[in-house]
């Protein structure tokens, strides 16, 4: 029986249609996901390069000059970005996956980000994550919004009733059909992803499968429940449409808004602000009194006297330093408002599936805001400790060639934030029990009505 | 009006069926009794809204009564729809199939649904007993005519190999032979002991293959007569006094 109710559901003509462009569509988000992975390793050999031949060509002109050669050079920290970020890009392309640092005043460097063209932006990515969560339910919808009704509409349900008294394991095979061709398109991306994203085997790639296939089921609960109402096809396939256009477009709209306008986020330009004036200011600040600040903060260069050069370097640095001591408090709140957003949102998501999806997925991936942050995280213990090892040669006058510069390498930041696999799938599951059980209570009293 | 009350041999009953779809209408359906013993094939009469397909329905459980019976084999059909399912076979006035499939793979699934797995041979044997030429078995069903439908649904109920057969004006969209085939088919299956419910417009193809003619009008059931009584124009004037 389920071999020729297959036939009966792929001999369709849209149904083909709709699963070759599926199909389609998955690929291409495969392909540029390649290239982004491709674009980011790139990148990164194009900063490894740039840091040997910059250092090497900075090094031989201002050998002489510590303090003028530390306000070229610039450090490199790459955000690694896994092969699962291939499949689910998340903020990756808005947000710098390399930061390139100079020991000048950090803040007014950290926002540095590549040019995005904007139009792309608009667009999103179509990458593999957009696939799943916009277009796998839409297909899902497309072979389940009639299951049952257009039988019922049609006449053959009579039929079916009469032959088979226990309706339930008809509609759950008619069902198993249905999600069964749509999870075996999924598998199929998967086992083409795995070698063209080189993904490794791993808890990461198998958390990111299931939580793929749990959003599937998701949706396919979603509609059994709709059709379990006994209503028309064009009124579930309303129904249908219109729970797509609120759960992915219009919900996760909304509750951005109220994000925004709940945590507001003034300190942006508060810090941009305090950063650049707390150090225009320090150029007709007294220098004895600049000095007294930054000692304040880096008591141990105290004991150093500085050396008396044309220049003072060291009183440069400090008035650098002192830029982002004045923005501190606004930065950190910012970063704390950010992070709260992020908490925030990551709580209410669980009530919105394809949201609560994205950001698992992203996080998953490591392609998310809380990436982003670790990530802002690291890049400013790094360059503290760029600081900190070139204020004490500043301090001391070490001279630019007693460095060992090669050990100045672009260093990787690998986030190692552990993964909650339950919190991901369990909002998830929950919904899809809920509408599951929905659809099996309504479907027990009227399956097998014609 | 002949009534029995032996239900261990009866396989069709109605006792008192009442059916009102809405509570300011006239019953559709009003206080029916009927029985159907093997063998027997009880033909209904009457006009569009006679009540007809409501009792059809009734049987099938896709219509709950508002009061009295309807019984297959002794069970209510109200409180053992599942149960009472098995033991019957349906042919709707029209007959819809999957249009995907071929009229060999439509056969193939509804005797599947049924619980019965045929070979090719057995559907093909069936689908020619039921009156499908060879060449259209395996055609794909778009280009069946309404009767090459009814066929393959008389295929499908024979497949079952139900011992109740409910029957709503089975033989429209048949060509007189074709029709003539079918009639030929319900004898041999009340023969094998099939108990048969047909309504019908057809006077004349009643009284050929009919034990029993029930004559409906607004709901009740106005006439019952054995078939074998009467003969054709005898009938048409009852029945035309009658409705």
């Amino acid at each position: 029986m389920i071999r020729l109710a297959f036939k009966n559901f792929i001999r369709s003509g849209g149904v083909r249609a709709g699963l070759a462009l599926l199909l389609v569509a998955g690929v291409v988000s495969l392909l540029i996901g390649r290239q982004f992975l491709d674009r980011q390793t790139q990148a990164i050999a194009d900063v490894r390069a740039y840091q040997q031949t910059e250092f090497a060509r900075n090094i031989a002109t201002h050998k002489d000059e510590l303090g003028l050669l530390l306000y070229y050079l610039k450090f490199s920290l790459v955000n690694q970005a896994v092969p699962l970020s291939g499949l689910s890009l998340g903020q990756r392309d808005v947000n710098p996956s390399i930061q390139s640092v100079t020991i000048r005043a950090l803040e007014s460097q950290r926002y540095d980000a590549d040019l995005t063209n904007p139009a792309n932006l608009l667009l999103g990515n179509l990458d593999f994550s957009f696939v799943l969560i916009y277009l796998f339910p839409l297909l899902l919808i497309a072979c389940c919004y009639n299951l049952v009704s257009d039988e019922r509409e049609s006449g053959t349900w009579k039929l079916v009733v009469v032959q088979q008294p226990n309706v339930m394991s008809v509609i759950y095979r008619l069902y198993a059909i249905r999600v069964g061709v749509i999870l075996a398109l999924l598998a199929v991306l998967v086992a083409v992803a795995i070698p063209l994203l080189r993904l490794p085997i791993d808890g990461s790639l198998v958390g990111f499968v299931g939580l793929s296939v749990l959003y599937v089921l998701f949706w396919a609960a979603v509609c059994f429940w709709v059709t379990s109402l006994r209503k028309r096809s064009s009124v579930n396939a309303l129904l249908l449409v219109t729970s797509w256009l609120a759960l992915i477009v219009l919900l996760p709209t909304l509750l951005n808004t109220y994000l925004v306008t709940r945590y507001p986020t003034p300190e942006a330009l508060e810090t941009s602000l305090a950063a650049r004036k707390g150090y225009h200011e320090k150029w007709d600040t007294d220098k004895h009194q600049t000095m007294q600040a930054f000692f304040a903060h880096y008591p141990q260069f105290r004991s150093i006297p500085p050396p008396k050069l044309a220049f003072d370097w060291p009183w440069y640095y400090a008035m650098q330093q002192l830029g982002d001591d004045d923005a501190g408090k606004a930065a950190n709140a910012l970063r704390a408002k950010v992070a709260k957003r992020e908490t925030a949102s990551r709580q209410l998501a669980r009530f919105i599936p394809p949201l609560h999806t994205q950001l698992q997925l992203n996080e998953l991936a490591k392609s998310g805001l809380g990436n982003q942050l670790r990530f802002q995280e690291a890049t400013g213990h790094f360059h503290e400790n760029l600081r900190l090892h070139f204020y004490d040669r500043l301090f001391r006058d070490v001279p630019a060639k007693a460095e060992n510069w090669t050990r100045f390498d672009v260093q990787t930041f690998h986030d190692e934030a552990p993964i909650d696999a339950l919190t991901g799938l369990l909002p998830l599951l929950l919904v899809t029990i809920i509408f599951a059980g929905l659809g099996w209570l309504n479907f027990r009293k009227t399956a097998t009505m014609a | 009006m002949t009534e029995r009350i032996d239900s261990e041999t009866d396989r069709l009953q109605a006792i008192n069926l009442t059916k009102q779809y809405a509570a300011d209408a006239r019953p559709a359906l009003d206080g029916l009794n009927l029985t159907v013993a093997p063998g027997e094939i009880f033909c209904l009469l009457g006009q569009n809204g006679a009540g007809k397909t409501t009792t059809i329905n009734l049987f099938l459980g896709f219509l709950q009564p508002t009061s009295g019976q309807a019984l297959i084999n002794g069970m209510n059909v109200a409180d053992h729809a599942q149960e009472t399912k098995k033991y019957l076979a349906y042919l709707p006035e029209t007959v819809l199939l999957y249009p995907n499939l071929s009229g060999l793979e439509n056969l193939d699934f509804f005797a599947s649904l049924a619980g019965f797995a045929l070979s090719t041979d057995e559907l093909r044997g069936l689908l020619l007993r039921a009156g499908l030429q060879a060449d259209a078995h395996t055609r794909s069903l778009g280009g069946y005519s309404k009767g090459m439908r009814q066929k393959v649904g008389i295929a499908i109920a024979l497949a079952k190999q139900a011992k109740v057969l409910l029957l709503d004006e089975p033989t429209s969209g048949l060509d007189p032979k074709a029709s003539n085939e079918f009639s030929e088919l319900l004898t041999q299956l009340s023969a094998d002991g099939t108990a048969i419910l047909m309504a019908t417009h057809d006077i004349f193809r009643s009284k050929e293959v009919g034990t029993h003619i029930g004559i409906m009008r607004a709901g009740h059931l106005v006439e019952t007569l054995p078939a074998a009584d009467l003969t054709a124009n005898e009938l048409e004037a009852i029945y035309l006094q009658t409705v």
